[in-house]
This record gives structure tokens, C-alpha cells and sequence, in this order.
């Protein structure tokens, strides 16, 4: 299940309108929810930026990855509410609100998760690394960030693969208890660990063969040009953003505040 | 009762290909058998459903008796030992014995029956003198014979190979071919995928013929591999020696072979004629 979440990291080529952005616009638009997600622990926040998310997701036309990346972020999710439920409980007793915070702070992972997706899912490596490039990162640190995004889905392949051979071998990874099951995983991990090692050296060698690094000052055959419809989108996404930190200066908390009706807060 | 069954078998991968299309034979006890067929072809596919790795769209599989639909993974490799096509990249232990040893503690087997059993398939596969060695410095060849080894410690009566020669040089092609004449004639059955048409033909089995995940033929190597307009509707090359023979057509040789002493022996007395 959480390998799913790696579908989320793999471009799915198309012609929308979110496709067509410039991608500076997009990762603005990840941040700014990123952001958004980490100022607030209410969930009616947290669920119109999910529903912003998901109007983009299809207008994009990628819902079905999307939604493996939601999948695949649950079990993380449940990881942080149960640290965060013992966490508050110490502090706060079994209370309603215990319960309501933990589950926030669940739900803004997968949001901030899924929102990178978005990214992910509409943005070609070679423009996310003209994206980063334009942000004046160096080259060889986007480079390297750009083939992890695109080693990434055969890593979880690779994974799959490495899992399917230690089955055959009679190791049953789904049986047994949590512990007992994380020792199952070495037999997994340590032949995907070495296999990454081998595929960065030989990458490392491959990109010293076409001589990678020689040329200090580098072109690009495409350039970003931002369009009228770029500037538009960043504008209204700036504008929610501005009305969200408006919001939160006054405070403006609406699950917190029906909660508070219903009395659940006493 | 035959030791593999496939009953009108299709299967369909999650990403909407189809990669076995109404696939039907039945392997008995101690045949020697290979697959073979384009890249894409199926060959694969169907070794992962010995093991129950892969299930069945429609139709079913039975593996000595055994539908894999009612198995866990576990208990079917128990029958069926599958060595991967990169087999040597799945190894974690430190040394070659615990690396073959791995399979039979999962197995459940007594320490003393472990010790055993990783002995005779290390004497076996000619690997004994690396027992303390780690696994990732063994040779091309020696991992290849490794992941061979790991399987036949627990004993299992069906071998599964994929592709056991890619990346093997002539020499070590020749041992595969011994080591799966060897299991074959101590009566294990042997079901292998392989694109390498030369060292098929050597080792004379019978040959199922795949193409886009559907059989095509079903026959002796010699029946098979002799058959080169069938042979290129898979894009498989015909081996070297039927490739000659078709191209001395204007000797009137009509014979078609797999032995090179006798397809010599043909052309001579034709010319001698």
C-alpha cells in the first residue's frame, strides 16, 4: 500500500490547463498549501484545501495517481495520529479535542503530501529542474534531486520485485507481529540498498562519460516563459493565500467554532 | 496426477496489459520444458503463477494437485523453487551459507537438517569452497549458480529458471546446461524461460512457443526450433545450424536439424552426389 505513494512522484504526460502552467506557478501553489496546512489544525481548512486540490487534480486529469498518493500516505498518517493522540493525551487527558487535534495533524500530512503530488503528476523532470535551476539552485544539486524524482517509481519497482524473489524464498512478510514483521524487511532493504549504490555509481560514471560539469555556464533547449494565464493563476492563488493569513490573524478557526456550539469542547 | 497445469489462463496486470490470453498445457512429472517467445511474450508471467506470485484473471493453475488460488505463496514454493532472472541482486547475508541457508529456516526445517541440506546444494553447485565468502563478491557465474543453489536446498520437485544464461560466457552456460540435465535426470521437473535459442537447442527439451501471451506451438526442440517461419512470427532467430541448412536450399536439402554432426553429414553427401 504505502508503495502506491511513490505513483503520486511519476509524471503522467497530458495537455490541461495545469499541465500547460508554468511550473514556478505550481510549486508556488504547493508551497502556499504546504504553508496553509502548517498555520492551521482545523479540518474545515484543511478540506477546502483538499477540494482545491482535488479541482485541479481534475482539470488535470490525473485523479486515479492522485488518489494512490492519498492511499498510499494513510499509513503514515496513522503513524502520526497515534504519536500525536499519546502525545496530547499526557497533556490534555482523553478528551474530545485529543482525539479531533490528532486526527488534524493526520490529515494535514496527507494534504501537504498530495499537494507535491499535484506538482508531481504535472510537471516534466526537465521542467522541474529549470524550475529549480531559475531559483538558483546549482546545477549538480538539481541534477541529483531530478533523478531521485525519477528513480523513485523504479525504486518501487524495483522493491516489488525484490519482495516477490524473498516470497519465493518462503519469507511470509505479512505474517507475524509489528516487530516481528519490520526484521522481515531486512532481506528486503539491505538487496535494495546495495542495488542503489550500484545504480548511483554506474549513473555517476555514465554522466562522467558525457562529460557532465565541464561547461560552467549551461543553456537549455527550452526557456521558461511565463504567459498572461500564468500571471492570472498566480494571482488568485496569492489572493486565497492572503485571505488564509487574514484568517488566521483573527483567528478564524470554523471546526473549532462548531464544535464549540455543539459543546464538545467543555 | 501432472505436476503443472494451465487451464485457459489469462492474465491481466493492473496497468491493463494483458500478458497471458487464454494459455492451456499441462507439464507432467520429470519434463524437461522451455519457454520461449519475444520480450513481452509471457514467459515470466506464467513462472511467477507456479508460485502462486501471480493469480489468475480467469481460468486456473494447479500445481500437484494444488489450485494456487486456495495457496499461499509460501506453501507453493515449498513445491515449486523459482530462481528470478536477477536473482543474485536479491542477496542480503553476510556469507554465501546463511544466504542459502535463509530459505530453509524459513521453511521451518531443525538446525541440523538446515546444516545438511546448505552442505549438499553448496557441494552441489561446486560453491563449497565460498561457504565464508560474502555473496556480493562471488563472479557472474558463481552468484548465478548461488541463487540456483538457494533453491535446491529445500528440495522443492518443480525447478523454475528465468533466463539462467543472460550474462553467463560460453563456459558457464555449459555448466548450467549440465547442472539442469543433471536435476532433470534425478527427476525434478524443469520448467525454464529463455531467449538464448543455442543453448535450448543443446539441451533438447520440449518447447512451448509464446507470442504476445498466447501459445503458438507446442513441441520437441527439434520439431520447434526447425520450424523457422513459426519461430519468426515470435522473433526468435533459429539456431545456427537450421539457419544453414535453410539457406542450402538449392542443394535440395530438405532435412531440418538441431545436429550439427548430422546436418553436416547431409550437406556432404549432397555435394558428393
Amino acid at each position: 500500500m504505502a508503495l502506491s505513494l511513490f505513483e503520486g512522484l511519476r509524471f503522467k504526460p497530458g495537455k490541461s490547463f495545469v499541465h500547460k502552467l508554468d511550473p514556478r506557478a505550481k510549486l508556488l501553489t504547493s508551497l502556499l498549501i504546504l504553508i496553509t496546512a502548517f498555520m492551521y489544525t482545523d479540518v474545515v481548512i484543511i478540506s477546502i484545501l483538499l477540494l482545491l486540490e482535488y479541482v485541479l487534480i481534475r482539470i488535470a486529469g490525473v485523479s486515479g495517481m492522485w488518489l494512490k498518493t492519498l492511499r498510499g500516505a494513510l499509513p503514515l498518517a496513522a503513524i502520526i495520529f497515534v504519536i500525536t493522540f499519546f502525545a496530547r493525551m499526557a497533556d490534555k487527558g482523553m478528551a474530545f479535542i485529543t482525539f479531533y487535534e490528532s486526527f488534524a495533524f493526520a490529515y494535514r500530512l496527507v494534504v501537504f503530501l498530495s499537494s507535491f503530488s499535484l506538482f508531481f503528476l504535472t510537471t516534466t523532470p526537465e521542467e522541474i529542474a529549470l524550475t529549480l535551476t531559475k531559483l538558483r539552485i546549482p546545477y549538480q544539486y538539481t541534477f541529483a534531486f531530478v533523478s531521485a524524482i525519477r528513480f523513485t517509481p523504479v525504486l518501487a519497482e524495483e522493491m516489488q520485485s525484490i519482495m516477490d524473489a524473498q516470497r519465493a524464498r518462503g519469507l511470509e512478510l505479512d505474517k507475524g507481529g509489528f516487530l516481528q514483521r519490520i526484521r522481515k524487511m531486512i532481506p528486503v532493504l539491505v538487496p535494495l540498498l546495495v542495488n542503489v549504490l550500484r545504480r548511483s555509481y554506474e549513473l555517476a560514471e555514465a554522466m562522467e562519460v558525457k562529460c557532465f560539469g565541464v561547461s560552467k555556464n549551461r543553456t537549455y533547449l527550452k526557456e521558461l516563459r511565463p504567459t498572461s494565464k500564468d500571471y492570472a493563476f498566480t494571482a488568485v492563488v496569492v489572493f486565497l493565500f492572503a485571505m488564509v493569513v487574514v484568517a488566521r490573524v483573527f483567528y478564524i478557526q470554523p471546526a473549532l467554532h462548531i464544535f464549540g456550539l455543539l459543546g464538545l469542547l467543555s | 496426477m501432472p505436476a503443472i497445469e494451465f487451464e485457459h489462463v489469462s492474465y491481466q496486470y493492473k496497468s491493463g496489459v494483458k500478458a497471458l490470453d487464454d494459455v492451456s498445457f499441462t507439464i507432467e512429472r520429470g519434463e524437461l520444458v522451455v519457454l520461449m517467445g519475444e520480450n513481452g511474450s509471457g514467459k515470466t508471467t506464467i513462472l511467477k503463477h507456479l508460485n502462486g506470485l501471480l493469480k489468475p484473471t480467469e481460468g486456473r493453475v494447479i500445481i500437484d494437485g494444488t489450485d494456487t488460488r486456495t495457496a499461499t505463496v509460501a506453501q507453493l514454493a515449498a513445491k515449486v523453487g523459482l530462481v528470478f532472472q536477477n536473482a543474485e541482486e536479491m542477496f542480503f547475508e553476510s556469507t554465501v551459507r546463511d544466504e542459502v541457508a535463509f530459505a530453509l529456516k524459513n521453511f521451518g526445517y531443525s538446525e541440523d537438517v538446515v546444516k545438511r541440506r546448505v552442505e549438499w546444494a553448496l557441494r552441489f553447485m561446486e560453491l563449497d569452497a565460498y561457504a565464508e565468502n560474502s555473496p556480493f563478491i562471488l563472479s557472474g557465474g558463481e552468484k548465478k549458480r548461488l541463487a540456483l543453489a538457494i533453491v535446491l536446498a529445500w528440495g522443492p520437485e518443480i525447478i523454475a529458471l528465468d533466463e539462467p544464461t543472460i550474462g553467463q560466457d560460453s563456459l558457464q552456460k555449459e555448466k548450467m546446461a549440465e547442472m539442469v540435465r543433471l536435476l532433470n535426470t534425478q527427476g525434478k521437473t524443469v520448467i525454464m524461460a529463455s531467449h538464448d535459442v543455442e543453448f535450448v537447442a543443446d539441451l533438447s527439451p520440449r518447447i512451448i512457443l509464446l507470442s504476445r501471451g498466447k501459445v503458438m506451438g507446442d513441441g520437441t526442440a527439434e520439431e520447434v526450433l526447425t520450424d523457422v517461419e513459426k519461430l519468426a512470427k515470435c522473433s526468435i532467430l533459429p539456431p545456427q545450424v537450421v539457419a544453414t541448412l535453410t539457406r542450402l536450399q538449392d542443394l535440395s536439402i530438405t532435412r531440418r536439424t538441431l545436429s550439427v554432426e548430422a546436418a553436416a553429414r547431409e550437406v556432404v553427401e549432397k555435394i558428393w552426389r
